[in-house]
């Protein structure tokens, strides 16, 4: 039983990993007010770079550093072309989407690669505790990346000047504006950052979990993500839990056939849409959205 | 509490009547604005086939084999043409019904969503109730468009009741109508394939030809699907009602300016409301024709994206219904000259590429001149700030 | 805390704080400041007293940084400075606690007055600075609360905290107590006191409040139309004098100075000879108003209505008001008194939480859109951009923007007669629109102001709603539009004229109500009008 437990709870850290690096970044982009649909493509962008990266370079770390390249490519064109541009967000979002699937599917038929898959890493001691000493300790070594990276968003966020100006982006940019903060350029370094750790995730996905490259490998893992995002109210603790329940509820999809359970698994893979919706309905209170997400800025307009 | 409307979007909506220029001075052809404007979109578009050439080049492959390729695969012959056309079709009604709601001010973007649960509905209809025949079609075509609506209904509901965001809920409820069609598929009483036992994703019956939506000319003749007059139909339609009756004038002032609008007595639950429904409708009916006139069965990954590049068709045309057919044709024929690349070893995925490429190249234009329109309003604000102290 | 450039020379105790010389500053054809002379001492609470356009803003905005001056000077403490931009002012010193409030909702208190400086955050430091300060003043703030959880009154303790940080020499507040409630005002005057006595620092408090300016300042200077026209101590002064100083004797030839009881009526004058063409010498012969018939059916009945804004405030507070058919009903104020809320009442925008509309003596339904529209109330609302007129649609969509239906057959709008319309409606009224399918945003904003008068008037409406009509527009514009509002009284509609502008109500109206924090304080016929009255009663107090 105790047995069946850490396995799945390993199986929920593995699918929650690469969504918490994405949700970060989606986190930082939303709080400054860019309701960004182009995760898929940061996130798939990242996972093929990353196998590519690892096999150039036959090091399956440089690998992460290629997937991080990737999604940070993504954000930046997302960034030029919405917040510099003024193009429609939505617009750039799904086709970025379109083209992330398309260039990866492609280069995939024509590139040949033999990626690398980084190791295990578990720390003594720690990996010792029951049932969850295991899938917190002892996994591949990028997953460990995370238990520092929450902090230090949280950080940046809450208590640096500069997350500060994001979240007055987000909230108000008039009076951002009138403060002297630039809220575009704001937007387009939350952006690029999203793009950063959200091709993190994916090459997280691909060079860490996987240790391959599949077609459409993250198969729609950027779109859970903004209902992670949602779900969680927009704060870093709704953030962690939504990814952490949304994990879980794939993981135990994975796992109770063979349980011997059947729960309906539409109902399970659609679980994270629903409650993101159920909590936008009924929590509405408490769930603050930033106030100017999803509207463009354009100093002096009316 | 009493109620105080928020300000007017302070930008027009992609599409917005004109930029103000008026009655131009006259000049040297090629300096006036117009001609710019083409000029830039030109180099635009030139830019972005150049890219996937680039692309299919490092890649060796031959740009030139794999653009006429293309080319054969949708308007060469007329085989080819007639897919096109098949192709464009619901493309064409998702962008009608997508104008709608934008005219309104409100951005749905789910029509992937509302486009599967209309098929399902239809694939419902077409399958289970007999005797078939035309009636039954129809009744099928009905189904799916009203299933479209419901969908979309939910979006309208949760922002009018709820207060959520329409962006937000269309764009989750795709997923979650993504799996409602994965569990009709595989549960019998719904619609999952007769004859096969297990829980294993299957697709659904094939509908019986007294249900498949007639084509008229034969392959490899000129050919197209019915579906294309319903489309052209709706497309002309929902443009006329939008553009010439005093129904779609309201909507376009509620798109502009809410205030106004209520002082003039729109309601923005009701037109609103109505607009987001009709474009749910219009993906539902869309999907309905994809399922009788080209697919004639229900699988999983039915949508095949053509809610989402119905969606952009709308958003490339800037909004305007009669951009939408041409840009609907151009989508079209780049998703059936991808069928034909096949046959030169070139992955279909290059159609993506290019499709992707293009409409960021249409993007660019009207957003570098809006730019430069602000920048130009700026400074004149300033001037007309410190004249109003 | 940054001190910035300061003067460093010993102060002068004979210097005032702060001091302007024959400050000017014009804006196209209007003169906006005529060689004003300011002298702010330390120590004091100094009051700038005017109406609206009495230059009292662009004064304020010169010793900001907003504007640079035509020519003048301004000196600091006797020392003369050139203020370049807002950051240039408050490194002198100079600081605005601004009227609409620049917070941010979701932020606590101390995010928010941190938000303008740079370098690393410290909350901790900035919550002691925060509480250093409020417990020197007594001012009861707490840098921890959310913005969001404040009353109107709290945020602006937040401002004037957030302003103290900056350690100013000159304290300028703009209209401060038009938002809070009486305790609250008097408690804001409490830390203003405290500000310039233990710290020799200067305020200078704007204001049309004459109790106020009475009460809690030391000094009065008081604006018009461009040039300061007095400056006194306010412990000598009363009431009247101030309304007097304020509105002025020497106005303009449009004034009707009937009203004042100044020019000579001949006897055998009736009512119809009001006008300022009748009796100013030289002055062009205009159309007078005959003046509604004695007692008139009342066409537009407002009855205690009660309004509040989405944060709390108070918009509407009990107010009534009846129009009744064929006369002009002036409704006086400062900016700022509930006008708004009275227009957006009056356009179904704004619902009521108590209180009654009727029109012709049928009750409106407030909640259904356009409800006001269908009974026949036409507005020509305060700002025109934001809800008179669709800038982004044509200038023949504009017109028919009421009723489409009007121009169509069948559901179908047919463009032709639309355009026809159109065009008879421009030739009607005169409007400058060579293209009328062209945005409405290409029009002059006289010619825009004139689209939206007659789409109004082409409706036949009962009752006719102007709100600051005549805002932004020039002379020729302004006569215009004048001579369209009687027109349209004489014609049997109920005209209720909102407006700031005393000359423009003196002018056309023939009865005068003031409106004062949501409510009617007073009114009296043109024939009874008297400035005083109507100054004082603008002012707050009841006459």
């Amino acid at each position: 039983m105790n047995h069946d437990i850490t396995t799945i709870l390993a199986s929920a850290m593995r699918l929650t990993a690469p969504l918490l690096f994405a949700g970060l970044g989606e986190y930082i982009a939303e709080r400054a007010g860019t309701l960004n649909i182009s995760v898929e493509a940061m996130m798939l962008s990242g996972a093929y770079g990353g196998a590519v990266g690892s096999s150039v370079c036959h090091s399956a770390a440089i690998g992460l550093l290629w997937g991080i390249g990737a999604g940070l490519l993504v954000g930046i064109i997302h960034g030029q072309f919405s917040h510099r541009l003024q193009a429609n967000t939505f617009v750039v979002g799904l086709t970025l989407n379109v083209l992330a699937l398309g260039i990866t599917n492609y280069l995939l038929e024509k590139i040949q690669m033999t990626p690398r898959q980084v190791g295990i890493l578990t720390i003594p001691g720690l990996s010792r505790i029951p049932i969850i000493g295991k899938p917190l300790f002892s996994e591949r070594w990028p997953f460990f990346l995370l238990y520092g990276l929450v902090p230090l968003v949280w950080w940046v966020v809450q208590r640096s000047r500069w997350g500060l100006e994001m979240r007055v982006v987000g909230e108000n940019p008039k009076a951002a504006d009138v403060t002297g903060i630039h809220v575009n350029r704001r937007r387009r370094q939350g952006l690029v950052i999203c793009g950063l750790l959200a091709g993190l995730g994916g090459a997280y996905l691909s060079v860490g979990e996987v240790g391959t490259f599949n077609s459409d490998m993250t198969a729609g893992r950027g779109f859970i993500v903004i209902a992670a995002v949602i779900f969680g109210g927009w704060t870093l603790r709704g953030l962690a839990a939504g990814c952490f329940i949304f994990g879980g509820v794939d993981a135990l999809r994975l796992a109770l056939p063979a349980l011997g359970y059947t729960i309906n698994p539409q109902l399970l893979i659609a679980s994270p849409y629903l409650l993101a919706l159920i909590a936008m309905c009924f929590f509405a209170k408490r769930l603050r959205q930033p106030a100017a997400l999803g509207q463009p800025f354009e100093r002096g307009a009316a | 509490m009493s109620t105080v409307l928020p300000a007017p979007r302070a930008t027009a909506p992609a599409g917005a009547a004109g930029d103000g220029s008026g009655v131009q001075p006259r000049g040297q052809w090629w300096t006036s604005p117009r001609f710019k404007t083409i000029l830039l979109y030109v180099v635009s578009i030139a830019v972005g086939f150049g890219l996937s050439a680039v692309l299919v080049a490092v890649t060796h492959g031959s740009p030139s084999k794999v653009f006429t390729a293309m080319f054969d695969g949708s308007v060469r012959s007329w085989g080819s043409l007639g897919y096109t056309l098949d192709n464009m079709a619901p493309l064409l009604i998702v962008a009608a019904g997508t104008i709608v709601t934008v005219r309104a001010g409100f951005f749905n973007i789910g029509q992937e969503g509302q486009l599967t649960i209309g098929a399902m509905c239809a694939a419902f209809v077409a399958l289970k109730v007999h005797p078939s025949g035309p009636l039954v079609l129809i009744l099928a075509l009905l189904a799916g468009t009203a299933g479209g609506a419901i969908w979309a209904g939910i979006v309208a509901l949760l922002k009018f009741w709820r207060g959520v965001d329409v962006v937000i809920s269309s764009l989750l409820l795709i997923f979650v109508a993504g799996q409602l069609l994965s569990y009709a598929l595989s549960s019998p009483t719904f619609l999952q394939e007769h004859g096969s036992g297990g829980a294993t994703l299957t697709e659904s019956d094939q509908l019986s030809s007294k249900v498949q939506l007639p084509h008229i000319g034969q392959y490899p003749n000129f050919n197209f699907g019915t579906g294309l007059i319903i489309a052209v139909a709706v497309a002309v339609l929902l443009g006329t009602i939008a553009t010439r009756t005093t129904w779609g004038y309201r909507l376009k002032v509620l798109g502009f300016n809410p205030v106004v609008a209520r002082r003039i007595g729109v309601s923005a639950v009701l037109f609103g409301g109505a607009a987001i429904v009709i474009s749910g409708a219009c993906a539902g009916l869309a999907g309905s024709i994809m399922l009788t006139g080209q697919a004639y069965r229900i699988t999983p990954t039915f949508s095949n994206n053509f809610g989402w590049n119905g969606l952009l068709v709308a958003l490339v045309s800037r909004n305007r219904p009669a951009v939408a057919v041409p840009v609907a044709f151009l989508f079209g024929a780049l998703q059936a000259g991808g069928g034909f690349l096949e046959t030169t070893g070139v992955p279909t995925d290059l159609v993506n590429i290019v499709e992707a490429l293009l409409v960021l190249a249409a993007v660019f234009p009207p957003a570098l001149m809006a730019l430069r329109r602000y920048r130009l309003k700026r400074s004149e604000q300033a001037v007309a700030a410190a004249e109003a102290s | 805390m940054e001190a910035g450039q300061r003067p460093e020379e010993p102060r002068s105790s004979a210097a005032p704080a702060l001091e302007a010389r024959s400050l000017t500053k014009r804006y196209g054809a209007v003169l906006a400041c005529d060689s004003v002379d300011l002298s702010v001492r330390r120590g004091e609470i100094h009051a700038i007293l005017g109406q609206n356009g009495a230059g009292k803003t662009t004064l304020m905005n010169m010793f900001l940084g907003l504007a640079r001056p035509d020519s003048g000077e301004i000196f600091l403490h006797g020392r003369a400075v050139s203020i370049a931009d807002p950051a240039r002012a408050a490194s002198l010193g100079l600081a605005m606690v601004h009227q609409h409030f620049s917070l941010v909702g979701p932020l606590p208190v101390w995010e928010n007055l941190t938000l303008g400086e740079a370098g690393r955050i410290d909350k901790r430091r900035t919550v002691t600075r925060i509480r250093e300060v409020a417990s020197r003043y007594t001012l009861d703030v707490d840098p921890l609360a959310v913005v969001d959880d404040l009353t109107t009154g709290q945020r602006q303790r937040v401002e004037i905290v957030k302003c103290l940080m900056k350690d100013p020499e000159v304290f300028i507040l703009d209209e401060p107590t038009s938002v809070l409630t009486a305790r609250e005002s008097i408690e804001l005057f409490r830390v203003l006191r405290q500000v310039v006595r233990q710290e020799e620092r200067a305020v200078i408090l704007i204001s049309h409040k004459l109790d106020e300016v009475l009460h809690a300042t030391d000094r009065v200077s008081i604006m018009r139309q461009g040039r300061l026209v007095a400056e006194r101590p306010t412990s000598g002064m009363s009431a009247q004098e101030l309304a007097r100083q304020m509105i002025g004797h020497d106005v303009s030839l449009r004034q009707v100075a009937t009203a004042v009881g100044h020019l000579q009526v001949q006897p055998t004058e009736d009512s119809d000879a009001t006008g300022p063409g009748a009796s100013a010498p030289g002055g062009t012969t205009e159309q007078t108003t005959a003046g509604p018939p004695e007692r008139s059916e009342i066409a537009l009945s407002i009855r205690d209505a009660t309004a509040r804004g989405l944060d709390g405030r108070l918009l509407l507070d009990g107010l009534s008001l009846e129009v009744r058919r064929g006369e002009i009903l002036g409704l006086a104020g400062v900016e700022g008194n509930g006008q708004k809320a009275l227009g957006d009442l009056l356009s179904s925008v704004l619902t009521l939480d108590s209180g009654s509309v009727e029109v012709g003596g049928k009750s409106v339904d407030l909640k259904q859109p356009g409800s006001m529209g269908r009974s026949g109330v036409g507005v020509i609302p305060e700002d025109r951009r934001q809800s008179g007129c669709v800038l982004d649609m044509s200038v023949a969509e504009n017109l028919m923007l009421c009723d489409f239906a009007s121009v169509s057959s069948r559901g179908f709008v047919n463009h032709r007669r639309m355009l026809k319309e159109a065009a008879r409606l421009v030739t009607d009224f005169d409007i400058v629109a060579p293209l009328l399918d062209a945005p409405l945003r290409s029009l002059s904003g006289g010619n825009q102001q004139r689209v939206v008068l007659a789409r109004e008037l082409s409706r036949s409406p009962d009752v006719l709603v102007a709100a600051q009509p005549t805002f932004g527009l020039d002379v020729a514009a302004v006569e215009y539009m004048g001579k369209r509002l009687r027109e349209a009284a004489r014609s049997g509609v109920a005209v209720l004229l909102i407006s700031t502008e005393l000359e423009e109500i003196l002018d056309l109206a023939d009865r005068i109500a003031v409106i004062h924090r949501g409510k009617i304080v007073g009114e009296m016929s043109r024939r009874e009008a008297d400035l005083e009255r109507i100054g004082m009663m603008m002012g707050g107090q009841a006459a």
